[in-house]
């Protein structure tokens, strides 16, 4: 047992009990103090093991932070273990930290701290914004390095409440129905994961004799045979990857189920919009890499196609519906659910039919989990900028504005950094990810792909006609006196603007640390898939 | 013969009767009130260490007098049930009584006399005796409901409608007791016998024959006068006006009491008595019947409530229905597999208690303080009192079965189990899964009030240190109910393994 994982879950939920209690005035400072220490131990989290093996040695060594099997931390205690009659109920708690989960753990603290600091301006019950702020830090630090599913399940809910205040309480106009949505389409999809994941644990319980929840037993096991659904025979892998796969995509969010995601994001405060895009949605992505495919491969395999014509309809559906939004902020939105389209397309060609194209696939997939992560940070950039703009503008109609770089040179500056980050420009994280997407799931599903990669003139058009109609082009006299962006607010921009960069430049650094997790997980799948096509 | 062990297995029943009469005489020479609630709940003390003595000593014998009184491990956790829901009482209304009602003494010996019930219920084998303990849980409660006789200062109509919930929890009490003897008088016709053992092995002779129609019936009546007691639909008439005129530490203590005392005789009438052996198709079908529509009605009719007090009516209308789908479970599949199912329902009732107690100790703080029961009197509590608010959110959060406190474990525990009896089950936890998407609306709903609405008034909430207590209690039961829930299940496996282990001793 390390501990260090136990600590980087619950240290937010210290940091929220010591905010309610703290002076008035050293409120954001302690918000601050715990995030930015969550922030460092995350990042210890990937210098440990680098410094434990020679410096060099990870980023070499095929093995380097693990995979699910042997992840490179590991905290694990038993918590409810019992048999009665026939029930064998068996939930562990285990918290492990593979390459997958450390590059989450550590986009999660960056962004919490950067979301203390970008909300530094929050006056309205500043003590319990900084609080619910920490505790949504605990639900998602939890997820990304649940190793059992019961606890996966238990921890997934932890945002629920915390999101569902921020919204409610710091939101815009219509913050009330984006709460409500936000929450009653979350809970459904919950309801049916952990349909999903009963029907996981008891069916592969009946199977192997084996009780367990696991994420090293469920990898290397899996169910087979078929149920019977109102007397039609279903793969009992394709139940309950849809199952699992509703829950996931519901949070992505994949088209029909997103419609929460514009509201809320319109609706919530900065510094939460960055949350929601930088590590909420990152959650659903994860949950279908790190357990729809992985534990149900056969069951994706089955649902590769329908998998990448929805990836490809999200992304070109949101990419159209940016283009006609005038909230700057509904952009965005809809940008994401676009981005968010091309994680979809990436694990679908992951999963897609062939057996002899293998490298392509592993390709895919690094390419969706690296747009996690790059999505996570551009748009929380946009989102930032946004908000900075709102504060001083008090309004984001696109039309309003106009020539606005004449009066704040460093803002527009960094916005249309992030802008081009965001539509993909060559030397920036986006490009990256989208590039390894594009090319590999062309050789998998070169329709889908096309149409997708089309979507990419769309996503060029909506963020320079954004661009130029708020600000270049003569000068709004509306905004003759408007002040550019401090250096408190230009802080956050400016550090993620270097990930997105360094990324960018040298993307061997992630995807070296993904590398082991992901080549498990391709061989799970590539088993699935030269079974059924021998 | 009787003899000592006979006395010494009744010894926490007695030590509690004992407590009550004490109260009763301290009522008379005792000035300060202060003193009768110290007592109360000091002297609660005196059966838990009863009944831990019991629960300690190894190869014991667990029946005494002539079989009436069983005292197994399912007897025991309900015994340190009721003294929790007691002292959980005592401490979340010491204000309340203080302020609005005249005679402490006597509610708190009511509420003892009827703990004295309560336990009786879960430990005893025999119908008659059952029949007597019910009868003695519900007298007191009837006088609970109408002790207001002074309005609460701010709600005018409050003693009347304490009345009015006496005499309608009277009259309706009657009348399911009424249908209960005559169930249990259909079963002994039957059987010839009031011994659950013997009812057992009675019916396994007699077979699925033509008695099985009267046998029938005798169920249906049963579980109608059990019905009442959990306030399942269609019994539940009664539950929402009762909850909301009685003084809110008896409405506390209906929710709790009244529920858990139900389940166990249910549960034990039916397993111990091999009913569910004995019984064709249609009981389970009716019980979930049963099961659904408390769910769904309970649910749906608690978003529309504007009165705390009904809403919560509703909601343990609802709660009740998930424990029941875990008793579907057991009647589609009486087999000693379903220890499991049963030790989830005992679990369910367990973190039930704690939350819901948590969750009353929240209304009467407010209540106290403010003179309002209304939901929307829960509006910006947190900024009047930001540690009342944290700890109704989290009790109402464990009701609902948000992750990850214990309401959601032991909600996952009795649906798993349910889920495992096959044939209809999986649809009616599907149900019952969708049922607690519904229920968040009214739950998070008051959250959502406790937070984000504005409050009437700036002023800050002043919270006795006895109502403190009861939710720090609550919150902290909670929370250590989630942590080392390994032991609270083990604890409901040994209980509800007792009871089936008597079950196949009984048809050997």
């Amino acid at each position: 047992m390390s501990w260090l994982l136990t600590i980087l879950v619950f240290l937010p939920t210290v940091g929220a009990l010591a905010v309610m209690v703290a002076p008035k005035g050293a409120v954001r400072w302690v918000a601050a103090g715990f995030t930015a220490l969550t922030f460092v131990l995350s990042l210890w989290s990937y210098f440990g093991p680098v410094f434990h093996m020679g410096f060099i040695g990870p980023l070499n060594n095929p093995s380097g932070f693990g995979d699910v099997a042997h992840p490179a931390w590991l905290d694990a205690a038993p918590w409810i273990n019992i048999d009665v009659g026939s029930l064998h109920l068996n939930i562990q708690y285990r918290l492990g930290a593979d390459g997958l989960s450390i590059f989450m753990l550590i986009l999660n603290a960056l962004l919490s701290f950067l979301a203390v600091i970008g909300s530094w301006n929050v006056t309205l019950r500043t003590r319990e914004y900084m609080a619910l702020l920490l505790i949504l830090e605990t639900g998602v630090m939890g997820v990304f390095c649940a190793f059992d599913l019961y606890l996966f399940w238990l921890l997934w809910e932890v945002e629920l409440i915390p999101m569902f205040l921020l919204i409610a309480i710091w939101g815009g106009k219509r913050r009330e129905y984006a709460a409500w949505k936000f929450v009653i389409y979350t809970i459904f999809g919950s309801a049916f994961m952990l349909g999903g994941i009963i029907l996981t644990y008891f069916s592969l319980g009946n199977q192997t004799g084996t009780y367990s929840a696991t994420f090293d037993y469920l990898a290397a096991h899996h169910v087979a045979g078929n149920f019977a659904v109102g007397g039609l025979a279903i793969s009992a892998q394709l139940l309950i990857f849809l199952l699992l796969y509703l829950g996931f995509a519901i949070k992505l969010p994949m088209i029909p189920f997103h419609t929460w995601l514009p509201d809320a994001h319109t609706e919530a405060p900065t510094a939460v919009s960055v949350l929601l895009a930088g590590v909420l949605l990152k959650m659903g992505a994860y949950g279908l890499i790190r357990i729809c495919i992985d534990f149900a491969p056969e069951g994706a395999h089955q649902f590769a196609l329908p998998l990448a014509v929805l990836g490809a309809i999200n992304i070109l559906y949101g990419a159209g519906c940016s283009l006609v939004q005038s909230d700057m902020k509904k952009v965005i939105a809809y940008s994401s659910v676009s981005h968010m389209g091309f994680v979809i397309l990436g694990v679908a060609a992951a999963v897609g039919p062939g057996a002899t194209n293998m490298a392509f696939k592993e390709a895919a997939l690094t390419g969706a989990a690296l747009q996690m992560f790059s999505h996570g940070a551009i748009t929380g950039m946009l989102f930032f900028c946004v908000g900075v703009l709102y504060d001083k503008a008090h309004i984001r109609e696109i039309d309003v504005f106009g020539g606005l770089q004449a009066r704040m040179p460093r803002l527009t500056w960094i916005y249309t950094f992030a802008a081009m980050a965001s539509l993909g420009l060559p030397g920036l994280s986006g490009f990256v990810a989208e590039y390894l997407i594009y090319t590999s799931s062309y050789a998998i599903y070169p329709a889908q792909t096309i149409v997708a990669a089309s979507a990419m003139i769309l996503t060029a058009a909506y963020l320079l006609w954004m661009l130029k109609r708020a600000f270049y082009g003569p000068l709004n006299p509306r905004w003759s006196a408007i002040p550019d962006a401090s250096w408190l607010e230009m802080a956050p921009l400016l550090m993620l603007g270097v990930v997105v960069v360094f990324v960018g430049v040298y993307p061997g650094f992630l995807l070296n640390l993904l590398q082991p997790s992901l080549h498990n997980i391709m061989q799970t799948v590539g088993g699935t898939v030269s079974a059924v096509h021998p | 013969m009787l003899g000592q062990t006979d006395l010494w297995l009744l010894s926490p029943e007695i030590a509690m009767t004992g407590l009550a009469l004490l109260v009763v005489v301290l009522d008379f020479f005792v000035k300060r009130k202060a003193i009768i609630s110290i007592v109360s709940i000091a002297g609660l003390a005196v059966p838990a260490a009863c009944a831990t003595w019991i629960a300690v000593t190894d190869n014991r014998t667990i029946t005494g007098f002539y079989g009436m009184l069983r005292v197994d491990n399912y007897a025991l956790f309900f015994d340190f049930l009721f003294i929790l829901i007691g002292a959980g009482t005592v401490l979340a209304s010491y204000d309340y009584v203080r302020l609005y009602m005249k005679n402490a003494g006597e509610f708190y010996a009511l509420m003892l006399f009827a703990l004295v019930g309560a336990m009786l219920m879960a430990s005893t084998g025999e119908l008659i005796t059952i029949y007597i303990a019910l009868e003695l849980t519900s007298f007191p409660l009837y006088v609970m409901a109408g002790m207001l006789r002074n309005s609460v200062p701010g709600d005018p109509g409050s003693a009347s409608r304490s009345s009015e919930a006496g005499i309608k929890y009277v009259l309706l009490g009657a009348m399911s007791s009424a249908i209960l003897l005559y169930g249990m008088a259909l079963l002994y016709g039957t059987t010839g016998s009031t011994d659950l053992g013997e009812i057992a092995r009675a019916l396994t002779s007699i077979g699925k024959g033509p008695d099985s129609l009267v046998l029938l019936l005798a169920e249906v009546f049963i579980f109608a006068g059990f019905g009442f007691k959990i306030s399942a639909v269609p019994f539940h008439m009664w539950a929402p006006d009762i909850y909301q005129g009685a003084p809110t530490p008896g409405t506390l203590f209906f929710s709790v009491a009244s529920k858990t005392a139900g389940f166990a005789a249910l549960i034990r009438v039916f397993v111990d008595g091999g009913l569910f052996s004995a019984s064709s198709f249609y009981l389970w079908g009716l019980i979930g019947v049963a099961a659904v529509l408390s769910m769904t009605l309970g649910n749906v009719v608690a978003i529309a409530q504007t009165d705390i007090k009904r809403m919560m009516a509703y909601s343990s209308i609802a709660q009740a229905g998930y424990i029941l789908v875990g008793f579907t479970a057991l009647a589609f599949n009486p087999s000693s597999a379903s220890a499991s199912t049963n030790s989830a329902m005992l679990v369910f009732l367990a973190v039930y208690v704690i939350s819901n107690i948590g969750a009353f100790a929240g209304i009467i703080a407010l209540a106290n303080a403010t003179g309002g029961e209304r939901v929307r009197d829960f509006d910006g509590l947190v900024r009047r009192s930001p540690a009342l608010a944290l700890g109704m959110s989290l009790c109402l959060l464990s009701l609902a079965g948000i992750p990850p406190f214990a309401g959601a474990i032991s909600k996952i525990f009795i649906f798993i189990t349910a889920w495992q009896g096959g044939g209809f089950l999986p649809f009616i936890v599907i149900i019952a899964l969708l049922n607690s998407v519904i229920s968040l609306v009214y739950y998070a709903g008051v959250v959502y009030r406790i937070f984000v609405a504005p409050p009437p008034r700036e002023d800050r909430l002043r919270v006795s240190p006895a109502l403190t207590a009861a939710m720090t209690l609550s919150v902290i039961g909670i929370l250590a109910a989630t942590v080392f829930f390994q032991p609270l299940l083990l604890a409901g496996k040994m209980g509800a393994l007792d009871l089936f282990g008597f079950l196949t001793l009984a048809s050997k």
